[in-house]
């Protein structure tokens, strides 16, 4: 069935799945932000709705359509969403759009580089500690560890806070820039560091864990004990043939962790109020800012849902065994 | 060719009627007793987290023990004490609103574990309902649920539970157990279907349908014994999961609020702690938080069988 090209249909097809993905994705959110017990207006107006008069109020009801039934109101909404109309922030009185566009790039700046230095770091811990399985190294990491992914964000942010920031005076506690110095790049790296280290080291180690036993099952594939056999070193079998053994599962581990981190990046940022995604979240759910909150969702959900995708593609197509062994299944097929 | 009595048996058990059956054929059920221990087993010794267990009890037990512990309401203030540092009157020092850490330690943790419990109670009866239904049902019920998990699990939680709070307003312990639970049920769901999906079509489940056994029947007789080691090691994560997100929940203000005391929401007012350098106020309930975790974790580790991974060949 894969044999070589084929890719447009395959691309098709998993451009089918997003699709369906996102719309199910949106229906969820219109139904929870929907589900408020009290009052519609509340979405929109939030406390005002209470000075309102019965008159003022009917008259906004119909305004806003919310008279109409649920799948009406729900067609409304994505037609305007496919318009890039979200409706305008309760808090910001701004357009949704304009308030997150003017932040995401705040959170960019710090999960990106986050992200991948949280890959590249747990790859390689995960290398030192296959070399020497329950080595002494080994050991002593596994139990630091564990008791590190353990640690919540918000806590590690706070001890880190209360040690650099306010016994040691080292480092920014708060903010992505000190005010007036918005172009300096080192302020703004000084700033980025507190943050990026709790990012860093409250996800590390699990998936450091993660890769350490995915070494340590290709460690005991036959092919090793071939390499080994034809004279090749440890060292040469583990990053030639092991490390590139893993690294189709590395990736889908990347992508699939991605909810995960972003989650986390959201409450690192709450806590060091770095002006990005996750403290407007945080923000639009303390003041009941639905209509922020409902594109905040919508948004790290595609990303997810592209993440995995990407994981699946990869999984399917990319590593090689599996296009092999599907091939072998393939022919096996034919000939029966 | 004839069966004696085996000789390793070491006394003939009371056997059921073998008498009854006649001829040269005789047959003895020969126990475990008799079976050799494959040659792996052993090798990794059985590793019990007995420390984690003894903390746990511990807190478990002070949590439990509040009022014997420390008398009294814990929401006492005395405003006369604000945020003193930890002496002999104040083992862990005071908040800012003049409570006592140390009483409020005990009766938050109470609060604490009880959502971590009731929260993983809920999620585990969803997962486990869900992922049977999605693996008894027909093809397209399963795609459809499954597909639905994964949708679900593509928003990160905390984003959900955060919504949820925002429209549920005012929260108490049972409203935060009771959204937790309600959005950490995905993972274990897929786990208990997969189980149920290679054991639908065994000879006993089939057998006891065709004897008339209901849904919940063949669930809890058949289905449950043999997940039930599975997801063990993701309930006890669920414990954790939930604790750990309450508590973040409580301090960002999105949780508990501050008049009911636990780990979570007394570092709530961290922020205030941290302008003054209170260390006190974040590191004790953290600590005993972050034990909590741990020891968890521990356990939870050690619940989930090791893979049995033979020699390495590098």
């Amino acid at each position: 069935m894969i044999k070589g090209g084929k890719w447009i249909p395959y691309l098709l097809r998993k451009l089918a799945l997003f699709i369906a993905s996102v719309l199910a994705l949106s229906i969820v959110v219109f139904a929870i932000s929907r589900l408020s017990p009290g009052d519609p207006l509340v979405s929109y107006y939030g406390d005002r709705t209470e000075k309102m008069t019965p008159a003022e109020r009917a008259q906004t009801m119909e305004r806003l359509g919310l008279n109409a039934p649920m799948h009406v109101q729900y067609v409304r909404w994505l037609t305007g969403a496919l318009r890039g109309e979200f409706g305008i922030s309760y808090k910001y009185k701004q357009d949704v759009l304009q308030v997150i566009s003017a932040r995401i790039g705040n959170t960019l700046l710090l999960g990106v580089p986050g992200f991948i230095l949280t890959f590249a770091l747990a790859l390689l811990l995960g290398l030192v500690c296959a070399w020497r399985e329950d080595g002494w190294l080994d050991r002593i990491l596994s139990r630091l560890g564990t008791v590190l992914s353990c640690v919540p964000e918000f806590w590690l942010s706070l001890v880190l806070i209360l040690c650099f920031s306010v016994l040691w005076r080292l480092l920014p506690s708060s903010g992505a820039y000190t005010i007036g110095l918005e172009n300096d790049l080192g302020d703004r790296l000084r700033h980025l560091i507190l943050p990026m280290s709790v990012m860093i080291i409250s996800h590390l180690w699990y998936y450091a864990y993660m890769i350490r036993n995915k070494l340590l099952e290709e460690i005991r594939a036959d092919y090793v004990l071939l390499a080994k056999s034809k004279g090749l070193s440890r060292g040469k079998i583990l990053f030639r043939h092991c490390l590139r053994g893993i690294l189709p599962s590395c990736i889908s581990l990347m992508a699939i962790s991605v909810p995960h981190i972003l989650g986390g990046t959201y409450i690192i940022e709450t806590v060091f109020s770095y002006p990005g995604i996750g403290t407007l979240s945080y923000e639009s759910a303390r003041w009941k800012d639905y209509n922020m909150l409902m594109v905040l969702c919508m948004l790290t959900g595609i990303v997810v849902i592209l993440a995995n995708i990407l994981a699946q593609i990869v999984n399917e197509r990319i590593d090689p065994r599996i296009r092999a062994a599907e091939n072998v299944e393939q022919t096996e097929a034919e000939q029966k | 060719m004839s069966h004696e009595h085996h000789s390793a048996e070491p006394a003939p058990r009371p056997a059921p009627p073998m008498e009854a059956l006649s001829g040269p054929m005789r047959f003895q059920v020969v126990g475990r007793l008799d079976m050799e221990k494959p040659s792996a087993a052993g090798k990794r010794r059985k590793r019990v987290p007995w420390l984690s267990l003894v903390l746990l009890c511990a807190i478990a037990m002070g949590c439990l023990l509040a009022n014997f512990i420390a008398p009294g309401n814990a929401n006492a203030m005395d405003l006369t004490a604000p945020a003193r540092a930890p002496s002999p009157q104040y083992p862990f020092g005071t908040d800012m609103m003049g409570r006592n850490i140390f009483a409020m330690i005990w009766h938050g943790g109470r609060v604490s574990l009880s959502i971590g419990l009731l929260a993983t109670v809920i999620s585990t009866g969803i997962a486990v309902l869900y992922g049977t239904v999605s693996g008894t049902g027909p093809v397209w019920l399963d795609t459809l649920m499954m597909r639905a998990t994964e949708i679900f699990l593509s928003v990160p939680s905390l984003l959900i539970v955060v919504f949820l709070q925002a429209i549920m307003g005012s929260s108490n312990a049972v409203s935060i157990a009771i959204v937790l639970g309600a959005t950490s049920w995905p993972t274990i769901a897929k786990v208990v279907r997969t189980e149920v999906r290679q054991l639908r079509s065994s000879e006993y489940v089939i057998a006891s349908k065709c004897m008339g056994g209901r849904f919940m029947h063949v669930l809890l007789q058949h289905f449950a014994p043999n997940f039930l080691s599975s997801i063990m090691f993701m309930v006890v994560m669920n414990v954790r999961g939930a604790i750990a997100s309450e508590s973040t929940l409580s301090f960002m203000g999105l949780g508990l609020p501050l008049d009911i005391v636990s780990w979570g929401s007394m570092l709530s007012n961290a922020d205030r702690a941290l302008l003054t350098g209170a260390w006190w106020m974040i590191l004790i309930p953290g600590i005993f938080l972050v034990t909590t975790l741990v020891c968890m974790t521990n356990i939870g580790n050690a619940l989930r069988r090791e893979a049995n991974r033979g020699e390495r060949n590098l």
